[in-house]
């Protein structure tokens, strides 16, 4: 407990202090901003690292990266524009409830989640960080095969509109995660030829224009119809009975999100999907949720912060970056000759715990943050759409070509943009697609590791206890519904 | 309907700022200026992988130094996409004025060509080359409760192997394959989308041994959560220097990564000096070697020819290597 309580010393250091709020608002800043990622900007700022000492620097190397999580929400909510996998499941009610002028509501509730979601991961990372990571090496390819198969059925039950409508979105979703390079024989799959898809495509394109430019499109037309008003920006911040109904979900989320942060590859965006799923399952009402419902966006908010900061555990105790983020965060420190590894808590546990208690910090001052700038953000909406409408797809095109520096990637935003207002026409939701698309590759590439691993034999799917127990669970929920509505039917047919 | 300044200043930030940050990925290049007064403007160096790979770093290090040298900015821009294959295409189109230039990897010319389709194909022959950088070196790794210490154990162990790589047509891929089929060793390739992955995979035992660069696994080494089996240089590495080359324990497997400094065909021959000059100042100062020591990179800072001499001798080996003993990393048609 000495490092711990040390480890405070480090982080209230003056110059420490500040390059932790230095980091959280750029992080902020660019997490706003949809396209330009944590990992883009860190690798720009990655130079000035240099001749900082290594515990700020990497102090503000992580504020930037949980940072983005916050502002992340702000365009999810407001302008349909989720720019990470993690916040699309926050679209779906975050931006009902800016439509009916409860911006300030969601963002409040979203920015009280990420805190507390993002404290009770430190929590949870300062206490079990050790026990966690090994646990999390036992999660194999099998087990993140069911995981995923597990997620894309959830993905059919998050919509609100007709079940196979959704069915059909996640079809075409895992069919576009198909495109690229086989991982396994360096074929070409649906790439035309075409260089700019040899790596498949990415998901920043896909959600931007699917989400954002489709809608933008859709009001275009709807225009003609109707004269369209902005709804009126009622309260900025949520009101005691939201909180009230938001709190299981925070609380829920922030487990879930704890849990799945651990796994690298799509751990994030699972936490965000099953915590949603979760809170749409337990609610009275289920049909609230997609039109509005608080829960909706507390709970995947929640869920994607914690999983952002337990998502540290794999670097800081086993040296093993889960992301780009990561990678340039190892990067930055071997530049500075501290080698992370699984000798780091002992070698450098200044370091070590100094990142850790940067992070209470860091949420404390991404809070105060937000809340004077969730009343500026909503004023957003005040905007006629006639004006706003083009500046958000400026800042899409934009956000798009930062990603990969691609002019092709902006023409694929356009397709997918002409393909979501497609969508919204004959009543597809995208976010099914969306989510089978970012769990469709995890699930590709574990279930064909899986089997090389078997040599072939799916019958070890259900011979590993993780693995087994969430097959197994799959086959009751699914299976069960299916023989409780044949005996209703018959019991039906016997009373007739 | 009428909105307020704050709105229409809030907008104009968020818009302002987001075409500085764009700007800040591609820097406009100036290439006005006759002979000898180069550089005149900003040289953009692009790297085809995301940022946080070896080759990114790589590029940034020297985009650091090659920019105090000559006394310009040196922004580096990502062009992730087939194996860095869409980057050199890209450079290979880029006017020869010696304000793009790009640091690539020699599997993209020696061994991505062998399990890829023709078309993401890149030829050596359309560059110029400007000097040999580093080596990057692949290790066999086991986990500590195996009991594996070399190659003979694993062929000892009577059973298929499953091995993680680093990927397909990566030199990771290519070492094992060889490794396995001349030890006779029945093995089966599990690929992993790069070293951290598979080192996650090799810690969890959910494969038996793996193969990754050096840099990625050497603090596991040191915590003694793996062991190393072989490293497949040609010969020891000071990095790991207890442990034996495959060639020592009787394989003909020599595989590594190594990095080159390229400009676009037809950039003007004292451009290519003043930047090869310039790479070279930057490789000898103590900021780079540090680098280079924390990344477990071997310096090979050679001359083109001899970088074109390397890469031409592996391409033929590995070929050669492959045909002969009848292992195909591409698909099977």
């Amino acid at each position: 407990m000495g490092g711990f309580i040390d480890g405070f010393g480090v982080v209230l250091q003056p110059g420490n202090l500040l390059y932790c709020l230095i980091g959280v608002v750029i992080g902020m800043l660019i997490g706003v901003l949809p396209g330009l990622g944590p990992a883009a900007t860190i690798a720009i700022l990655l130079p000035i690292t240099y001749g900082v000492e290594p515990v700020s620097a990497i102090i503000m190397l992580a504020g930037i990266f949980y940072g983005a999580q916050y502002g992340g929400t702000i365009t999810s909510v407001l302008l349909r524009l989720p720019g990470e996998a993690s916040s699309v499941v926050t679209v779906f009610d975050g931006f009902a409830l800016a439509k009916q002028g409860r911006a300030g509501t969601a963002l409040g509730i979203a920015a009280i989640g990420s805190f507390i979601g993002g404290t009770v991961s430190i929590i949870g990372l300062t206490l079990l960080a050790p026990v966690v990571a090994s646990v999390a090496l036992d999660f194999g390819p099998p087990e993140y095969a069911a995981l995923s198969l597990f997620g894309v059925l959830l993905v059919a039950t998050v919509g609100n509109g007709s079940r196979l409508k959704a069915v059909i979105a996640a079809g075409l979703g895992l069919l576009l995660a198909t495109v690229g390079r086989d991982t396994f024989t360096g074929a070409s799959r649906f790439t035309f030829d075409s260089l700019n898809l040899a790596d498949g495509i990415d998901f920043v394109p896909i959600a931007m224009g699917l989400f954002g430019l489709g809608e933008i499109l859709y009001n275009l037309e709807e225009r003609h119809h109707k004269v369209q008003t902005p709804a009126a920006v009622a309260n900025i911040w949520p009101s005691r009975a939201d909180l009230r109904q938001a709190r299981g979900a925070i609380g829920r989320g922030s487990v879930i999100g704890f849990v799945l942060g651990v796994l690298p590859g799509g751990g994030a965006t699972l936490s965000s999907l099953v915590a949603y799923a979760v809170e749409k399952r337990r609610a009275k009402e289920p049909e609230r949720f997609g039109r509005g419902a608080v829960e909706g966006v507390a709970a995947p908010e929640t869920a994607n912060n914690a999983a952002a900061t337990s998502s540290f555990i794999p670097l800081l105790t086993l040296g093993i970056p889960a992301n780009a983020t990561m990678a340039l965060m190892f990067g930055a420190l071997l530049i500075q000759g501290i080698a992370p590894g699984p000798q780091l808590v002992s070698e450098h546990p200044d370091l070590f715990w100094g990142v850790i208690n940067s992070m209470y910090l860091g949420n404390i001052l991404l809070l105060i943050m937000s809340i004077p700038l969730v009343g500026v953000f909503v004023k957003i909406l005040k905007v006629r759409p006639a004006v706003l409408a083009p500046i958000t797809v400026l800042i899409t095109l934009l956000g798009v070509y930062t990603v990969a520096n691609q002019v092709f990637d902006i023409f694929l935003v356009i397709v997918f943009g002409v393909l979501g207002y497609l969508m919204k026409k004959f009543g597809f939701e995208p976010g099914p697609l969306v989510l089978a698309f970012v769990l469709g590759s995890v699930m590709e590439i574990a279930v064909r590791q899986s089997l090389l691993i078997f040599g072939g034999n799916p019958a070890g799917f259900f011979t590993r206890p993780i693995s087994g127990t969430v097959l197994v669970a799959l086959i009751i929920v699914l299976v069960l519904p299916a023989v409780r509505l044949l005996v209703r039917r018959r019991k039906e047919k016997e009373l007739v | 309907m009428l909105f307020s300044k704050l709105n229409r200043r809030v907008l104009v930030t968020a818009v302002s700022a987001s075409v500085l940050l764009a700007g800040c990925g591609g820097v406009k290049t100036t290439s006005t200026g006759g002979k000898g007064d180069y550089p005149t403007g900003n040289i953009q160096m692009s790297v085809g992988a995301s940022p946080g790979g070896s080759t990114d770093l790589i590029t940034r290090a020297i985009a650091e130094g090659v920019g105090k040298e000559l006394g310009v900015s040196v922004p580096v821009v990502n062009k992730p996409g087939a194996n860095g294959a869409l980057n050199a295409k890209e450079l290979q189109s880029a006017k020869p004025d010696g304000y793009k230039i790009a640091v690539q990897n020699a599997s993209l010319f020696t061994i991505t060509p062998l399990a890829v389709s023709a078309n993401e194909v890149v030829k050596l022959d359309d560059f110029d080359l400007l000097g040999g950088i580093s080596q990057d070196d692949y290790v066999l790794i086991a986990p500590v409760g195996s009991g594996y210490k070399t190659i003979a154990d694993l062929k000892k162990a009577g059973k298929n192997i499953k091995y993680g790589t680093t990927g397909v047509g990566t030199g990771a891929q290519l070492a094992s394959a060889l490794t396995f089929k001349q030890a006779g060793i029945p093995a089966t390739d599990v690929p992993f989308d790069g070293g951290a992955p598979a080192l996650t995979a090799l810690l969890g035992s959910q494969v038996d041994v793996a193969t990754i660069q050096v840099g990625d696994g050497i603090e596991q080494v040191k915590a003694k959560k793996v062991v190393p089996l072989a490293v497949f240089s040609a010969e020891r590495i000071k990095f790991l220097p207890d442990v034996p080359t495959a060639k020592e324990q009787g394989y003909d497997v020599v595989v590594s990564q190594y990095r080159f400094l390229t400009a676009p065909k037809g950039t003007p021959d004292d451009v290519k000096t003043k930047l090869a000059d310039a790479a070279k100042k930057t490789y000898a100062t103590d900021a780079y070697k540090k680098f280079n020591d924390a990344h477990c990179l071997t310096p090979i800072e050679v001359s083109p020819d001899e970088v074109r001499k390397i890469l031409d001798g592996y391409a033929t080996k590995y070929k050669g290597q492959l045909d002969q003993l009848g292992i195909s990393l591409a698909a099977k048609k």
